[in-house]
C-alpha cells in the first residue's frame, strides 16, 4: 500500500514537475527572446558610441555614456519632468479616482453604474486616439478650450496651451488624468466594496459620519489597494512616451521631455544609439526599484 | 522491379526538368516606400509598374507610403532590418548621404548605363544631386522648393503691392494688421519645428549668405570661428521682427502646420510661406486664384534675392535588397520619360526628366510659374534640417522654438547653437 502510495505520488509529482516545466517554459523563451536578451545588449550597447546607421561599428566608451548622461541638462529636464509626473499623476489619477470611488461607493443613491461606465470609458480609447482628441481641444485656433476660456471673459495663453512651456508638461498631464482616473476608481472602488457595513455602521455608533467616516474608515481599510494604486500610477507615469510624443514631442524646446521621449530623440532622431541604450539602462534600473517596490506592496496587500 | 526502376527515374526527371522550367519565371515583388499623402501618388506608381514591366515583366512594384515624421524614423529602423524596402525614398543631402557612408544604400553608379538605367533620361547635375564622393547612391526625380503664396484679390483690394524686400514684407504684416488686427497676414504652424526651419534656412541665405555659411554648415570651420559670424545672429533677429510687425498668428509653436495650409487655402489669411508642393493641396482645397513671389532679399543682405530654396529628392536602394538589380530598375525607371509625365501632371512634381514636359496635359499656372522660377535662379540653398548635421539641426530646430517663445534672444540661440556645432565637430 505504501509502496503504491509512494509510486503514485513521486508519479504524481513528476507530473506536477513536468505540468510547471511545461507552463513556464513558453513564457520564459518569450521573455528571454523579448526581454532578457534585449536588455542584456541594452545593458552592453550602453558602454559603446555607435548610431542607427552604422550598427557594425561599435566604439568602446566605457562609462562615457553615463558621464555624458550626468552632464546633459536635457536628460535631467527629462528626469525631472518623469518626477513631476508621477507626483501629478498620483495626486489626479489616484487622489481625484478616489473621491470619484467614494462618492460612487457611498455618495450617490442611483445611476452608479452609468457614472461608473462614462468614467471607466476613456480607458478603452488607445492613448494615440485620446492624445489626438486632446491636440484638437488644445487648439489655440480652432480648440474649443481656447473658445470656452474666451467666451467667460478670460484670455487663453499667448503661447499656446501646448506650446508654452511653463504649463505645458501640466496639460499633458490632464490628458493623462482624463485617460486613466477612471482606471483608478474602478480598482479603488473594487477595494471599498469590500469593506463590510458593519464597520460603518459601527462608526455611526461611535459619531463618525461623512468625511470623518472616509478619512478614519475608509482610508485605512484601503490603504493596500491605494498603494497599489500609487505604485501602478508611478511605473506608468516613468513609462509615459505616447501622450509626449504626440502631443508635444518633448517640446516645446524640452519642457516636456521625458526619458522614454528622450530616448527615443537620441536613439532615432540624432542616432546616439549608445547614449540611448545607456539612458534606457538608467530608466530599466528606476523600473526595477518600482517594480521591486510593487511586488512588495502587493504581498503585503 | 527493373520496369519500376526506370519508371521512377523517368518520372523524376520529368517533374525535376517541369519545375525547373516553373521556377525559371517568378514574379519578384519591389517593394517602394515613399511618403503618403500626395495626391495622385497610386496612380503614377500604377504607370511606373507598368514602365518596368516593359523591361521585366516579372517585376512588380509594391507602393508602400508612411506619413511624413514617421517615415523619417521608419526608414533607418526599416534598412538596418530584414524586412526592409528594397527602394526608398529620400530627401538627397546630409540624410542621403549618411545612409551612404553607412553602408545602406545601394551605389548605383554601375547601373547607369544599364538599359533602363537613370543615366539616360536625367542629366549629369541631376545625377549628381545624389552622389557622394564621386559615387551616385539615389536616383533624383523631382526637386521641391518654396514661395509666398499669396492672394491677389486680398491684396488688389486693400492696395497692397506684393513684397521685394524684407522691409517690405514687414510692412505688409503691418498694413494688413491694420486692416483687420483678427487677420493673420502668415500663419506660421511650428508644432513640428521644421516650418521655421524654413523660414532661417532662407533668412540665413539672405543675410548671411552661401559662401560665409559654407564652412560652418559643413562644420570645417576653425573652432574659434565655427557660427561667430554676427550675421547669423542677424538673421534670428529678422524672425523676431517679422513677429513683431505681426506677421504670425499667436501660439505659433502650438499650431500644426496642416492648419495653417487651410487657412490659406479658406482665404482667412492672404498670405504663406508654403513648398511647391502647397500649390496641388491649395487646389485640391478648392483655391485656385493664389500667385506666388519669392522670399524677398534683405537690405544690405549677402544676396540679391535670386537664390531659391531647393530639395532634391529622390529614390536610393537598399543594400540588404535580394534584387539589386530589379531594384536598380524600379529606381532608374521612376524618371523614365512617360513617368516622369506622370509625375508632373498627377503630384505636381518638378521633374529632373523635362523630355516629355511639353506634352503636359493642363498644366497649372502654379506648376509653370515654379519651372519658369527655378529656371530663373541664380542659385539654390538646401534646407537646413536636411543639409546640417543630425545634432545641429535638432539645435536649430529646438532654437526656432525659443525664439517665437521669446525664451531664448537672438544671441543666446546662436551661442547655444555653436556649443553644439563644436561639440559635433569635436565628434566627428
Amino acid at each position: 500500500m505504501d509502496k503504491k502510495s509512494s509510486h503514485s505520488n513521486s508519479f504524481s509529482l513528476s507530473n506536477d514537475r513536468f505540468s510547471v516545466i511545461f507552463l513556464i517554459v513558453p513564457a520564459l523563451i518569450f521573455c528571454t527572446v523579448f526581454i532578457f536578451i534585449p536588455a542584456f545588449w541594452v545593458i552592453i550597447g550602453s558602454f559603446y558610441s555607435f548610431g542607427l546607421t552604422s550598427l557594425n561599428d561599435w566604439e568602446w566608451v566605457g562609462l562615457g555614456n553615463y558621464v555624458k548622461a550626468a552632464q546633459d541638462e536635457f536628460f535631467w529636464i527629462a528626469l525631472k519632468n518623469n518626477f513631476i509626473i508621477v507626483f501629478a499623476s498620483i495626486v489626479l489619477q489616484v487622489g481625484v479616482g478616489t473621491i470619484l470611488a467614494a462618492i460612487l461607493d457611498r455618495g450617490i443613491p442611483y445611476g452608479k453604474v452609468i457614472f461608473r461606465t462614462i468614467i471607466f470609458t476613456p480607458m478603452v480609447i488607445s492613448s494615440v486616439a485620446v492624445s489626438l482628441i486632446w491636440l484638437i481641444i488644445y487648439d489655440p485656433n480652432v480648440g474649443i478650450l481656447n473658445a470656452i476660456i474666451k467666451s467667460i471673459g478670460l484670455s487663453p495663453p499667448m503661447r499656446g496651451w501646448l506650446g508654452d512651456p511653463n504649463i505645458s508638461i501640466w496639460m499633458v498631464m490632464i490628458v493623462a488624468g482624463w485617460q486613466y482616473t477612471g482606471f483608478m476608481m474602478v480598482l479603488i472602488l473594487a477595494g471599498l466594496q469590500g469593506i463590510s457595513k458593519e464597520v460603518y455602521d459601527a462608526a455611526e455608533i461611535d459619531g463618525a459620519t461623512g468625511v470623518s467616516a472616509f478619512w478614519y474608515i475608509t482610508l485605512p481599510m484601503i490603504r493596500n489597494i491605494l498603494i497599489i494604486a500609487i505604485l501602478i500610477t508611478t511605473i506608468g507615469a516613468f513609462k509615459v512616451f505616447e501622450f509626449i510624443y504626440i502631443l508635444t514631442q518633448g517640446g516645446p524646446s524640452n519642457a516636456t521631455q521625458v526619458l522614454g521621449t528622450y530616448i527615443f530623440l537620441q536613439a532615432f532622431n540624432l542616432l546616439h544609439m549608445g547614449y540611448a541604450n545607456a539612458l534606457s539602462v538608467v530608466l530599466l534600473i528606476i523600473a526595477l526599484i518600482l517594480g521591486w517596490l510593487q511586488v512588495q506592496a502587493s504581498r503585503r496587500a | 522491379m527493373r520496369n519500376f526502376l526506370s519508371r521512377f527515374w523517368t518520372y523524376f526527371f520529368l517533374t525535376f526538368i517541369t519545375l525547373s522550367f516553373a521556377n525559371s519565371s517568378y514574379a519578384i515583388d519591389i517593394k517602394v516606400w515613399d511618403l503618403s499623402g500626395r495626391s495622385g501618388q497610386t496612380e503614377l506608381y500604377e504607370i511606373l509598374d507598368k514602365e518596368v514591366k516593359k523591361y521585366n515583366p516579372d517585376i512588380n512594384v509594391v507602393l508602400v507610403e508612411y506619413e511624413n515624421e514617421a517615415y523619417k524614423t521608419q526608414i533607418q529602423l526599416a534598412l538596418n532590418g530584414n524586412d526592409g524596402p528594397d527602394v526608398f525614398f529620400n530627401w538627397f543631402g546630409e540624410d542621403s548621404a549618411r545612409l551612404a557612408r553607412a553602408g545602406l544604400a545601394m551605389d548605383l553608379t554601375d547601373y547607369k548605363n544599364m538599359e533602363g538605367g537613370y543615366g539616360n533620361f536625367i542629366s549629369e547635375a541631376w545625377q549628381n544631386a545624389g552622389a557622394v564622393d564621386g559615387k551616385i547612391y539615389g536616383v533624383a526625380i523631382k526637386a521641391v522648393s518654396k514661395y509666398f503664396y499669396y492672394d491677389p484679390a486680398f491684396f488688389d483690394q486693400h492696395n497692397l503691392s506684393v513684397p521685394t524686400t524684407f522691409n517690405e514684407l514687414l510692412d505688409t504684416c503691418r498694413s494688413i494688421r491694420a486692416i483687420d488686427s483678427s487677420i493673420v497676414p502668415w500663419p506660421m504652424g511650428n508644432s513640428e519645428r521644421w516650418k521655421l526651419n524654413h523660414v532661417i534656412t532662407m533668412l540665413n541665405q539672405r543675410v548671411v549668405g552661401a559662401e560665409n555659411s559654407k564652412a560652418d554648415y559643413a562644420l570645417t570651420a576653425s573652432e574659434d570661428e565655427l557660427f561667430t559670424n554676427p550675421k547669423y545672429v542677424e538673421a534670428w533677429q529678422k524672425v523676431v521682427d517679422l513677429q513683431d510687425a505681426g506677421c504670425f498668428n499667436d501660439a505659433p509653436n502650438a499650431t500644426h502646420p496642416d492648419l495653417t495650409r487651410s487657412m490659406f487655402a479658406s482665404q482667412i489669411s492672404p498670405m504663406m510661406y508654403c513648398g511647391t508642393w502647397c500649390g496641388n493641396i491649395f487646389s485640391s482645397e478648392g483655391f485656385e486664384d493664389f500667385k506666388m513671389f519669392r522670399f524677398p532679399r534683405v537690405e544690405g543682405g549677402a544676396d540679391d534675392g535670386t537664390v531659391g530654396f531647393l530639395v532634391a529628392e529622390g529614390l536610393q536602394v537598399s543594400t540588404k535588397t535580394k534584387y539589386p538589380k530589379e531594384a536598380a530598375l524600379v529606381a532608374s525607371l521612376s524618371v523614365a520619360d512617360d513617368v516622369a509625365l506622370a509625375d508632373a501632371e498627377l503630384r505636381g512634381s518638378l521633374i529632373s526628366n523635362p523630355a516629355k514636359i511639353d506634352q503636359m496635359k493642363d498644366a497649372s499656372h502654379w506648376f509653370t510659374f515654379y519651372v519658369n522660377d527655378i529656371a530663373d535662379k541664380s542659385g539654390h540653398v538646401n534646407v537646413l534640417d536636411v543639409l546640417l548635421e543630425a545634432n545641429v539641426s535638432n539645435a536649430y530646430l529646438d532654437m526656432g522654438t525659443e525664439i517665437l517663445n521669446r525664451t531664448k534672444t537672438p544671441q543666446e540661440a546662436m551661442d547655444f547653437i555653436r556649443k553644439v556645432a563644436l561639440e559635433a565637430k569635436a565628434a566627428m
